[in-house]
């Protein structure tokens, strides 16, 4: 399934967060959006997930107006993982697992044993089936940012959107995560912090500053060290592993610095 | 006992759930039919029983009522015209009241929200005294005294709601300042117009009301909150994945595709109507709405599947008892029911807000 935001302009509180962002994001592709703190990522997220509605623009699922859809119907096409999962309550992991089944239940609809096959499949691919009956609430960070993708998959959705999914977590499971993802062969947009991790695992590449997507490609077409320094104001070197994939390595103004005392 | 055993419910995810509510559905008619016996006048209990045989059967299967145990003898009457129809009256009430405090609990994502804390039946109450003392909604029918405390109900539950969103979002501080300046706003208002009134047979009756009384119960009336009682909670029933999404907040539930702004509307106008109906039939219960959900989220946790029928059905069987204790306390005289549960909710409501915490569920 496509997704595709045209000239989506968002407009918070008086200031302009998006500014006319065009993203396309074609079947089974995994797109990553990256930019710097405050740079629109989770406000464009937010449009395309229909949390925020555009002031301009609009958001398309296979050409048809994302609006159109109701939420019920959108929620059966995309789901989400969002940034911030804290929630005032005490339900059991399988209880929000549960819950990705919403979508495709009316009012009067019983819980079926094919849903609790998904969403016990679903909780064994984030693994943590063995924390089924655990109270969600006293569950770690990282591990609760599992089960709210496990509650995502339970949608069985053709397309997923994740903001900053990896922020919580461990190096092995951000490894992890963006493996799984990776695998998932559905429509991915994915807002990730990490360069590293977005030029391992993405296909392409939009790079959001100020609102404007100033620079879009494969990761190695799109991240240059001038296009680093253009967007971070940090200077990179850009590598290339034995495994082919880019590594890119960091060079702040202090080391910087000290190194020229030194030489 | 672990404290995450706690938090999940102690006994979610057994057959216990199934079992309770089957025991429920047998013990609360039983606790009717047990607690008919309590009272000011002894009766043998063998003679209570037969005159509620001889009147199911009649309604049932119209078979003739004995000579004496026929309408207007005292026997008669005590039974099937004071007691059963309070006891009748204590359930839909217990009920209507739990699970209101169940839905105001996930509207405003806070187990501290109460009917009675939230000012929602200060303001039924105030519909109903501007029914009863000035004859405002006269109109609208025989059961427009419940109309109005619905109404007072639906204005405070939406206003309380809006003065704790006002300037930014709700906090449980907020919504308990905004509950009991609106519950004192109404109160006054309700006390202004007792004494403007001057008319000491109503000023009495409304001073019962205020501090609870199942009393007044009639089959007529009763018919109505029944019906109410019943409807809302069926109507409850079918929404748990709704309520449930609501404990998420609005941006979870857009993504698991439920819009959650029409069903608040939509459950403040049920549950309005329940405390309406609870207020106008049996004056201001406090507290019954959150002690029964929170027993309940102890037990079997937050799940709405399983909080709803439990709190139905467990506030019900509280209420009938709470009422037998009401008249027996007192040697020779009766409590005002308000009074009792607000001594025993109360410092649940202390406990509940002295943690740090207001996890849903029993909390650490």
């Amino acid at each position: 399934m496509k997704i595709e935001a045209k000239a989506v302009e968002a407009l918070l509180s008086g200031s302009l967060i998006l500014n006319g962002v065009d993203l396309e994001a074609g079947d089974r592709e995994l797109v990553g959006v990256i930019g710097p703190n405050g740079s629109g990522k989770s406000t464009l997220l937010k449009c395309i997930y229909r949390v925020l509605k555009p002031t301009a623009g609009a958001v398309y699922l296979d050409g048809r107006a994302l609006e159109s859809y109701p939420y019920k119907e959108s929620a059966r096409r995309i789901a989400v993982v969002a940034q911030h999962n804290y929630y005032n309550f005490d339900f059991s992991v399988k209880d929000v697992a549960l819950m990705g089944r919403a979508p495709h239940k009316r009012a009067l609809d019983r819980d079926t044993a094919e849903d609790f096959r998904i969403v016990a499949e679903s909780l064994e691919t984030v693994g943590m089936a063995a924390f089924a009956d655990r109270s969600f609430s006293t569950l770690s960070g990282g591990e609760q940012q599992r089960v709210i993708l496990a509650r995502a998959l339970a949608q069985r959705t053709p397309c997923l959107i994740l903001d900053e999914p990896t922020n919580h977590l461990d190096i092995k499971y951000q490894l992890q995560l963006m493996d799984l993802v990776r695998g998932l062969d559905r429509t991915v947009i994915a807002a990730v912090h990490d360069l590293n991790i977005a030029a391992m695992y993405c296909d392409r590449l939009y790079a959001v500053k100020d609102g404007r997507v100033v620079g879009q490609g494969s990761p190695e077409e799109l991240l240059t060290p001038e296009f680093i320094r253009e967007v971070y104001e940090v200077d990179a070197q850009i590598m290339t592993g034995m495994d082919g994939a880019l590594h890119i390595l960091f060079h702040p103004g202090a080391v910087r610095n000290k190194k020229r005392e030194i030489f | 006992m672990g404290s995450d055993a706690v938090k999940r419910g102690l006994l979610r995810g057994k057959p216990l759930y199934a079992v309770t509510v089957l025991a429920l559905l047998i013990i609360l008619p039983l606790s009717i039919l047990a607690a008919v016996t309590f009272g000011t006048m002894r009766l043998p209990m063998a003679e209570v029983y037969r005159v509620i045989q001889y009147e199911l059967g009649s309604i049932f299967l119209r078979l003739p009522i004995p000579e004496e145990w026929a309408p207007g003898t005292p026997i008669h009457d005590v039974v099937w015209l004071i007691r059963l129809p309070r006891l009748v009256l204590a359930a839909a009430v217990g009920a209507g009241l739990s699970i209101s405090g169940v839905v105001m609990q996930a509207i405003v994502k806070n187990p501290l929200a109460d009917p009675y804390i939230l000012g929602i039946s200060s303001g039924a109450s105030l519909g109903a005294t501007v029914a009863v003392m000035l004859g405002i909604g006269i109109t609208l029918g025989p059961n427009y005294v419940g109309i109005m405390a619905f109404a007072g109900a639906f204005c405070v539950s939406i206003a309380v709601i809006a003065l704790a969103n006002a300037g930014g979002r709700a906090t449980s501080v907020k919504l308990l300042l905004a509950g009991s300046a609106l519950s004192a706003v109404c109160g006054a208002f309700s006390s202004f117009i007792i004494y403007v009134a001057h008319d000491d047979h109503s000023t009495s009756k409304i001073v019962n009301w205020t501090m609870g009384s199942l009393a007044a119960a009639n089959w007529e009336n009763n018919a109505a909150i029944l019906a109410v009682a019943l409807a809302g909670t069926l109507f409850f029933l079918t929404q748990h994945r709704t309520l449930n999404l609501m404990l998420l907040g609005d941006e979870s539930a857009i993504t698991l595709g439920t819009d959650l702004h029409r069903w608040r509307v939509a459950y403040l106008v049920v549950s309005s109507l329940l405390v309406g109906f609870s207020v106008y039939n049996a004056g201001v219960i406090g507290f019954v709405g959150l002690v029964v959900p929170h027993g309940a989220r102890m037990l079997f946790g937050t799940d709405h599947r399983k909080l709803i029928p439990i709190s139905a059905l467990a506030g019900a069987v509280f209420l009938v008892w709470a009422d037998v204790l009401c008249r027996t306390i007192l040697p020779g005289n009766e409590m005002p029911i308000g009074i009792l549960t607000s001594i025993l909710g109360a410092p649940v409501f202390i406990y509940l807000m002295a943690r740090k915490k207001y996890g849903f569920g029993g909390g650490d």
